[in-house]
């Protein structure tokens, strides 16, 4: 086995494993009731793996394993789609005045980031020999584009509103991110390369979802408290003359 | 080969704001220390007053057109300084009466409830007003009035007092009020 070899196997085997460390994490801090989708998400790429890896020892990385990986991919990109949802509607629990807001949000990001990746689609179609694998990276780009733009647009939007994160919210968010925005990179590199799974691209993606793997332990592992902003306690405060500054200057104001 | 280009530039666009998402979430805490001194003064009056149509109506009986759209313009510049301040005001109370939301006290944790909700409606409004007031600039003799943001900055500026007379009784608040 070449050190190429060895490298894409540990890239392959290792965030899975890190993914099997997150669904014991979320199941043991019952963080499996607060994200169900997020939860269903790293319990399907376990399982994906497993399918994958014994087909991949057993028949090769050609003919089944080309469909498995395709259908697999659907499925994991569809649960993915849920765990957005599930974030912006952690936004409409958390801020219930912003609720119209998120759900605008939501709809309009994604009629124009389809319509967006739709016309990528048909402008850009790759020139793949297989039918299959090219039809399944032009979907992956879609839905790459797709997802992180609505990300992109959620920590936007929470930024404009400056809007508390949960940190297992914010850990899960930033780590789909990350992987949404390579992912979109590698998709549109594949779509040129003949070759299926070329080496370097899918080197990169397999680290960077390692890395993703690591960001969701590290958020989930963590204690809420400690990345949530502090309580007004007497440190944080303003100090009194400010406040007695501004309290002065709101009753001129309301008694105007 | 072009797209390709253009996709691979904005994932990494898009990558860069996640890291900085990142690293503004990692300082949040530290920016939180001392969120009075980021806070500006408004005043609503002046606010009201360039946003008030029978003032607007006023100066478009009496100056020529060209003269009423020069002024009309400066004006509405001027209300988008005015409630960019206010979207500023409101987006530092959201993350201060957030963290009073986890206050044991109830009548605390319930005023800081109201000031987000209203902060975070004022910043909602703020929004809209400044794309009617830009397209008031763009089309000065179209009539504009976000009077709303003053009703609402006024709304949130009592929830702010009565937040701040529950958690610190003792500082001065009530003194001043």
């Amino acid at each position: 086995m070449t050190l190429l070899r060895s490298v894409w196997y540990c890239l392959w085997v290792a965030p899975h494993i890190l993914m099997g460390v997150v669904v014991f994490v979320m199941v043991r801090r019952r963080l499996d009731r607060q994200f169900p989708m997020f939860f269903l998400y790293a319990a399907f790429e376990i399982l994906q793996f497993l399918v994958l890896f014994s087909v991949s020892q057993a028949l090769g990385f050609v003919g089944t394993y080309e469909r498995l990986y395709s259908v697999g991919l659907a499925l994991s990109t569809a649960i993915r789609f849920g765990v957005i949802l599930e974030l912006f509607t952690h936004f409409s629990r958390r801020y219930p005045a912003l609720d119209g807001a998120t759900r605008f949000l939501f709809r309009s990001a994604t009629i124009v980031l389809l319509l967006l990746a739709v016309g990528l689609a048909v402008s850009a179609p790759g020139t793949g020999t297989s039918f299959l694998l090219n039809a399944t990276y032009i979907s992956d780009r879609t839905v790459s584009v797709l997802q992180s733009g609505l990300l992109i647009s959620l920590f936007l939007f929470s930024r404009y509103f400056s809007l508390s994160w949960r940190s297992h919210a914010f850990g899960i968010a930033l780590g789909l991110g990350i992987f949404a925005s390579v992912e979109l990179a590698s998709s549109a590199v594949r779509l040129h390369l003949k070759v299926f799974g070329n080496t370097l691209v899918n080197l990169l993606t397999m680290a960077t979802y390692s890395c993703c793997a690591l960001i969701w332990l590290f958020y989930l592992m963590a204690d809420e408290e400690q990345h949530e902003r502090p309580s007004l306690g007497p440190p944080t405060l303003p100090p009194k003359y400010n406040l007695d500054i501004w309290n002065q200057e709101l009753q001129r104001l309301l008694q105007r | 080969m072009i797209i390709t280009t253009i996709l691979v530039l904005v994932s990494l666009l898009a990558l860069s704001c996640l890291l900085w998402s990142a690293k503004t979430h990692a300082l949040a805490s530290n920016a939180l220390a001392n969120p009075a001194e980021h806070i500006r003064a408004v005043d609503i009056e002046a606010f009201r007053n360039l946003v008030d149509p029978d003032e607007e109506e006023f100066l478009r009986n009496h100056l020529p057109p060209g003269e009423f759209r020069k002024i009309q313009r400066e004006r509405l510049r001027a209300a988008v300084d005015y409630v960019s301040c206010v979207a500023q005001n409101a987006a530092i109370l959201v993350r201060v009466a957030d963290a009073g939301r986890r206050s044991p006290d109830p009548a605390t944790a319930e005023a800081a409830e109201k000031l987000v909700e209203n902060a975070l409606r004022l910043r909602l409004y703020a929004f809209h007003a400044i794309v009617r007031l830009y397209l008031g600039m763009i089309f000065p003799a179209s009539r504009i009035s976000p009077a709303r943001i003053a009703e609402s900055y006024e709304q949130m500026t009592r929830l702010v007092v009565m937040l701040g007379c529950l958690q610190y009784p003792t500082r001065g608040i009530s003194a001043a009020l």
